[in-house]
């Protein structure tokens, strides 16, 4: 046996260890929310510290894949910048959505403690999907992340659409990793490998030869994007969303929204830029069109939403499209996907956790009507609600406008001016509904039976919102940091 | 016959360096057989049976005794509890046993993973036991549940 090399996965073993302790203490030392929070709280924040000691070690000796086996044949986890970055940022995501919903936590007693372990977990298969150098380990990760998600999207037992949207995204999910999972096995069929690096990887397999038929790798390509773009909700694979988002409590969905967004985009881009670096020209034409159909579907279908969690949902698959526009420009476009990426993704839980703060922890349905005069029951939420839209809208001095010039510079450099074009008038036309949630909060009256009833947000709560809008914020007026950053942060 | 042919098929996939096509000779033959033994055998019941059909013999559960009730009916959620449960340990035994007959070899950090994934999986048990799932009062939970399906008799 070799040695083991534990720094890599040293985020897993600290993140399962904690799921662990929670339920252990939960049930035998009886132990309450506080115990949960601190064992988690600690566990996520070494999770995090292990991403940095990570980023050093690669400064000091270069990306480093590690093999299982003794022939050096398999290999499972690739340490590089990109791993890091992505992994720091699934962790940080977890954190501050877990943090930003923890009043859910306290009303599901027992059962809260399930919760959180099962928050802990998803982050770990998340985290392995940003990691994995082997396509079966990213399948794994995805699916320890999945089943997770599944079980949190119907925690509130009492509301049937929660059933619903748990049901609706176990099946519709199991399906798309199915298809994922054929993918798989379609490139193993015609490359002989399901490692991407090493020796007999996919890499090395195409700087070797080339494949002169390439029917069963292309299909395992185009079955790799499907499963991929339905967890990300790329259309025409986004039905599921809305429903999910809008059915699962709303304390929760910050996670599922952000954090698989995340992981389902590295994992694209592991795959693709890298694997299949060689047939770019096969598939940049298919996520170019996911990409204009995601952007132009998302943007008219949020329009005519009148649920706050539905509209986001579909901007989130407008959001998708934008960083599969990104995608096609090969590894040129990955700094830009990072930064689309890494602030969409704190815009995301910000605005999910607002949503929350209004219609409930455990809420579901939260209509536009709710957000009416916004600005006279709460003027902080207001304008934290009024940033993030327009950081998401991509108006200049918020982080969203930068992130929208990194992915259509991409984009064009790439020779896709075409999809720059569509982009651009759909992020024009989205501007839209991101306004009118600006129009209801500050020039609508409030509801004269909500009018008097005041907004009640935890602690917790205004924390975690005050991270989102201050790092929206932050890297829309300085966003050179986490530029260059991004710019580091390419795959092996 | 299955375990033969799939032993054979695998010392041979190990002792040749190049797969050729007549390595999945094996699957093949057993293709064949399964199907054959399958068309045989239904072939053989069809020609053997007498053929007297009565509209009892044609009804769906055809066992003597006209069917009273519907068959689906609720059944408490402890069973499913109970079979996942079972399954998770059965699966735990199905990895003891690939690790038991190589774990020599394996040595101490064979025993350090194992114990890991024991551990993990005690730690499973533990949880569901002390949230009361192993608990098998099922009257006191199913006392009041009313039944979803009338008898066909009350609906006649």
């Amino acid at each position: 046996m070799n040695e083991i090399a534990f720094l890599p996965i040293a985020a897993e073993i600290l993140l399962l260890g904690g799921a662990v302790l929670i339920l252990m203490a939960a049930v035998t030392l009886n132990l309450g929310p506080r115990t949960w929070a601190i064992i988690a709280g600690t566990t996520l924040g070494l999770s995090f510290l292990v991403a940095w000691v990570q980023w050093w070690r690669i400064d000091d000796v270069g990306s480093q894949i590690h093999y299982t086996g003794d022939f050096l044949r398999t290999p499972m986890v690739v340490m590089d910048y990109f791993s890091v970055f992505g992994g720091g940022l699934v962790i940080a995501a977890g954190g501050i959505a877990l943090l930003g919903g923890w009043r859910l936590v306290g009303s599901l007693e027992k059962r809260g403690a399930e919760y959180v372990a099962l928050v802990l977990l998803a982050v770990a298969g998340l985290h392995i999907m940003v990691i994995s150098a082997n396509l079966i380990l990213m399948f794994i990760g995805l699916e320890t992340a999945s089943i997770a998600l599944y079980v949190v999207a119907g925690f509130t037992r009492d509301r049937p659409d929660s059933d619903e949207a748990a049901i609706k995204y176990f099946l519709l999910g199991s399906f798309a990793s199915a298809l994922f999972l054929y993918g798989i096995a379609l490139t193993y069929a015609a490359t002989g490998s399901t490692s991407i690096y090493g020796p007999t990887g996919i890499v090395a397999f195409f700087a070797e030869r080339a494949i002169t038929e390439p029917g069963v790798l292309l299909i395992g390509i185009a079955l790799m994007i499907v499963g991929l773009g339905f967890k990300v909700s790329a259309a025409p694979f986004h039905q599921w969303a809305p429903d999910v988002y809008q059915g699962a409590p709303g304390a929760a969905v910050p996670l599922m929204a952000s954090g698989v967004k995340i992981a389902g985009f590295a994992a694209m881009a592991r795959v693709l830029t890298v694997a299949f670096d060689a047939s770019i020209s096969d598939w940049a034409q298919v996520i170019s069109a996911l990409a204009a159909l995601s952007v132009v579907v998302g943007t008219l279908f949020a329009i005519a939403q009148s649920d706050f969690k539905r509209m986001l949902a579909y901007s989130g698959v407008a959001h998708a499209g934008f960083m599969l526009t990104a995608l096609v420009a090969g590894q040129s476009g990955v700094p830009g996907l990072w930064f689309y990426l890494g602030t969409y993704a704190f815009q995301l839980i910000g605005t999910f956790i607002i949503a929350s703060i209004i219609s409930g922890a455990a809420g579901g349905a939260s209509p536009l009507d709710s957000y009416r005069g916004l600005a006279k029951r709460s003027p902080v939420l207001a304008g934290a609600l009024a940033v993030l839209m327009l950081a998401m809208g991509g108006i200049p001095l918020t982080a969203g406008f930068v992130g929208k010039v990194g992915v259509f510079a991409a984009a064009i450099d790439a020779g896709y001016l075409w999809l720059a074009i569509v982009g651009l008038v759909s992020a024009v036309a989205g501007l839209f509904f991101y306004l009118r949630l600006i129009v209801l909060a500050y020039f609508n009256d409030p509801d004269p039976a909500l009018a008097d009833e005041p907004i009640t947000a935890p602690r917790s709560s205004r924390l975690a919102l005050a991270v989102c809008v201050s790092f929206t914020f932050l890297f829309g007026v300085l966003p050179w940091p986490l530029l260059n950053l991004t710019s580091e942060a390419l795959p092996l | 016959m299955n375990l033969i042919l799939a032993t054979g098929f695998l010392v041979s996939r190990c002792e040749g360096s190049r797969v050729t096509l007549a390595d999945y000779l094996p699957i093949g033959m057993m293709l064949v057989f399964g199907i054959g033994f399958a068309t045989v055998i239904m072939w053989l019941s069809w020609r053997i049976a007498p053929n007297n059909p009565t509209p009892e013999k044609l009804a769906p559960y055809e066992c003597g005794i006209v069917p009273l009730q519907e068959p689906v009916q609720r059944f408490p959620v402890k069973f499913y509890i109970v079979a996942m449960l079972f399954v998770i340990f059965d699966v735990e035994l199905v990895f003891l046993f690939a690790w038991a007959v190589r774990f020599e070899s394996f040595g101490w950090a064979g025993i350090g993973a194992m114990g890991i994934f024991v551990i993990l999986l005690l730690e499973t048990l533990v949880y569901v036991w002390k949230r009361g799932a192993l608990d098998w009062n099922v009257a006191r939970r199913g006392r009041n549940r009313r039944i979803v399906v009338d008898s066909l008799e009350d609906a006649a």
